[in-house]
């Protein structure tokens, strides 16, 4: 029965070509959009082939000083991770590693990279494919080595085609000993960067901050927990370690310091909050997603009404030859998920088109900082997502017209009259 | 077979009370092929639309088998429809998006525990009976009027049902194209035993059945 109508669906699209392409105009559009929504927030905070333990794996990346309830959250001073952080015994791999940037010109033209400094662990935390090279290990950070990671496109800028190992380039006027090129990671993955040193190895270091230069600072970590569940035996621990430092300053209560997960982080409504509201965070994704999906589901169900009319004869054959109501309704909703997963197919693809287009105009922008055409990643989930929104929007669309279609009676269906 | 008891069928609106059927009592006997005459606007159609449980009556009973059909839900209705009976139109309502052997397997969609395999053997053996076979790729707008009343033939008798409703089978079709459905209809009752009420205007073809009923101003006349 599915096959038949899988046919037929396809056949109503072909024959009513200008209602088929307005159809698939705007759910493609509509997917389109969702799709590159979805796929930021998945290179945000879902797994990818750099980062695959992002489930088990935290990241602190603020410490608040508490009054009462409330804190004022700040980055984290690297005296204070390598005092309280590195020191957990619950975590299976701690790393530690700020986030910063460099300006390097050629030929006269100012570009902008992505400079990350960590340790050693940072390597075995991630999984970066290295093309060429390897990491840096202990010793060079203990030894505050000169020696640098580049990602392909960094290679490519620097060097082009051949290879890149041993070869040195300039970061702040200071020589460094290209030692590895990865392949690049998400563009808006935590872990990403376009060039990696140790962080010992720091050339331009930044000044600690004059108010509490031993709590704040630039410094971020990333701890592996052995497994999911022991995530919070992570926090635990962290929590525990916190309750027994004396805040600098008698106006605080306390320090808090809050290891979170990718996701967990994303579903801070406000920078602010020290924990997550996955509730509010989901109702809020929901609404925007329905409220988006709205304008063309009511245009989709008025089109279909108008399309259900003109079946009206067809219907009342099949159900003179035994289609029950709930049959029926059950075919037209079919053969609508089908349209709306057409479009979504389209829409997938016009992402992945846009989403080049998008960086384009991006790159446009800021001349200075050129984002690569590579980092734009679609993920199976991303995918799976769309298609289940397509199948919601399916849905949605179908079931109201194909009710009305199904509550017509079979005479006057046979007659080809209107709903 | 089918047994109607004092059925009547009013269609009203706000300011008007139109009795398309007054107190009709017919029985149909398995195996007979009937047809029911009278001018149109008498209620024939009315009539069939009721024996092919598509419409309700206003009052009266309707027993197909010895069931009384009363109060039945929608979906016993289909039932119903798809096991026991089959429709030819007058229009043939064939769906054009669908090719003719498609269009034939449309009531064994609705049946259970048929198999797509089973469903096309099904629809291609009705095609061969009306003589079709040579068709069943063909979409119903690349037919004669002739052809698609075969393939809607084809269409009623799939499931074996044991009474076909005919609205006007050879309304659209000249005397010749006329003639060769009436004689597929004729072999059915006569081979399958298949009861058959069939509603026309043609007295030739009315001839032809077993019994005529004869319908005026929606009672019945003889």
């Amino acid at each position: 029965m599915l096959k038949n109508y899988i046919k037929l669906a396809f056949k109503v699209m072909l024959r009513k070509k200008y209602f088929t392409f307005l159809t698939l105009v705007g759910i493609s559009f509509t997917i389109m959009i969702i799709t590159i929504t979805a796929a930021f927030i998945d290179q945000i905070v879902g797994a990818s082939d750099t980062e695959p333990n992002r489930g088990r794996t935290l990241v602190l990346k603020e410490v608040f000083l508490m009054k009462d309830d409330r804190g004022r959250p700040d980055e984290v001073s690297l005296p204070f991770l390598q005092r309280y952080i590195t020191t957990l015994r619950t975590p299976e791999r701690i790393s530690i590693y700020r986030d910063g940037g460099y300006v390097s010109a050629r030929n006269g033209v100012p570009r902008a990279h992505r400079l990350k400094y960590s340790d050693e662990n940072f390597w075995s935390i991630t999984n970066f494919k290295f093309l060429e090279g390897r990491p840096f290990d202990a010793r060079q950070v203990k030894n505050a080595s000169r020696v640098v990671v580049i990602s392909e496109e960094l290679k490519d800028y620097y060097f082009g085609e051949g290879n890149a190992a041993g070869k040195i380039i300039e970061l702040f006027g200071i020589p460094f000993r290209v030692i590895g090129v990865v392949k690049s990671a998400p563009l808006l993955s935590d872990a990403g960067s376009d060039a990696w040193i140790p962080y010992t190895a720091d050339p331009a270091p930044v000044p600690p901050p004059a108010e509490w230069p031993t709590i704040h600072g630039q410094y971020k970590a990333m701890l592996l927990a052995r497994s999911g569940e022991d995530a919070e035996k992570v926090k635990a621990e962290i929590d525990a370690r916190m309750r027994k430092i004396v805040p600098p300053n008698p106006q605080f209560t306390s320090v808090k310091a809050n290891a979170l997960t990718a996701l967990q982080h994303f579903a801070k409504v406000r920078n602010s909050d020290p924990d997550p509201d996955f509730a509010q965070l989901f109702t809020a994704l929901f609404a925007c997603l329905f409220l988006f999906l709205l304008i063309p589901v009511i245009s989709l169900i008025n089109l279909n009404i108008s399309r259900i009319s003109e079946r009206a004869a067809e219907i009342g054959v099949r159900k003179s030859f035994g289609a029950s109501s709930s049959t029926l309704a059950g075919q037209f909703i079919v053969e609508n998920i089908i349209l709306t997963l057409t479009g979504g197919l389209i829409g997938v693809i016009l992402a992945y088109l846009f989403s080049d287009a998008l960086i384009l105009m991006l790159n446009a922008f800021d001349p200075l900082f050129q984002i690569s055409f590579g980092q734009f990643i679609l993920s199976w989930r991303v995918v799976a997502f769309c298609i289940g929104c397509c199948c919601f929007f399916g849905f949605l669309s179908g079931v109201y017209p194909a009710y009305r279609m199904s509550k017509m009676h079979p005479v006057n269906a046979l007659k080809g009259n209107n709903l | 077979m089918i047994k109607l008891t004092d059925v009547e069928k009013v269609y009203r609106t706000s300011t008007i009370e139109t009795m398309a059927l007054s107190k009709v009592n017919i029985v149909i006997n398995k195996g007979e092929f009937v047809s029911i005459m009278g001018p149109s606007g008498c209620g024939k159609s009315t009539l069939l639309n009721i024996m092919g449980l598509l419409d309700e009556p206003s009052s009266g009973k309707i027993e197909i088998d010895n069931t009384l059909i009363s109060g039945y839900a929608d979906k016993r209705l289909a039932h119903m429809r798809n096991q026991k009976l089959g429709f030819i139109f007058q229009s043939y309502h064939l769906i054009n998006d669908l090719s003719v052997v498609d269009n034939v397997e449309i009531p064994l969609l609705y049946r259970k525990g048929v198999s797509g395999s089973e469903r096309r053997k099904k629809a291609l053996e009705a095609l061969e009976k009306v003589g079709l076979n040579s068709r069943t790729k063909h979409y119903p707008n690349q037919l004669s009027g002739g052809q698609r009343q075969r393939v809607a033939i084809a269409r009623a008798i799939v499931g074996n049902p044991e009474i076909i409703l005919a609205d006007e089978p050879t309304g659209n079709l000249d005397s010749v194209m006329g003639e060769e459905i009436m004689n597929i209809m004729l072999q059915l009752n006569k081979t399958e035993g298949t009861t058959i009420v069939m509603v026309t205007h043609d007295e030739n073809m009315a001839n032809k059945t077993e019994r005529v009923i004869r319908f005026f101003d929606g009672r019945q006349v003889n």
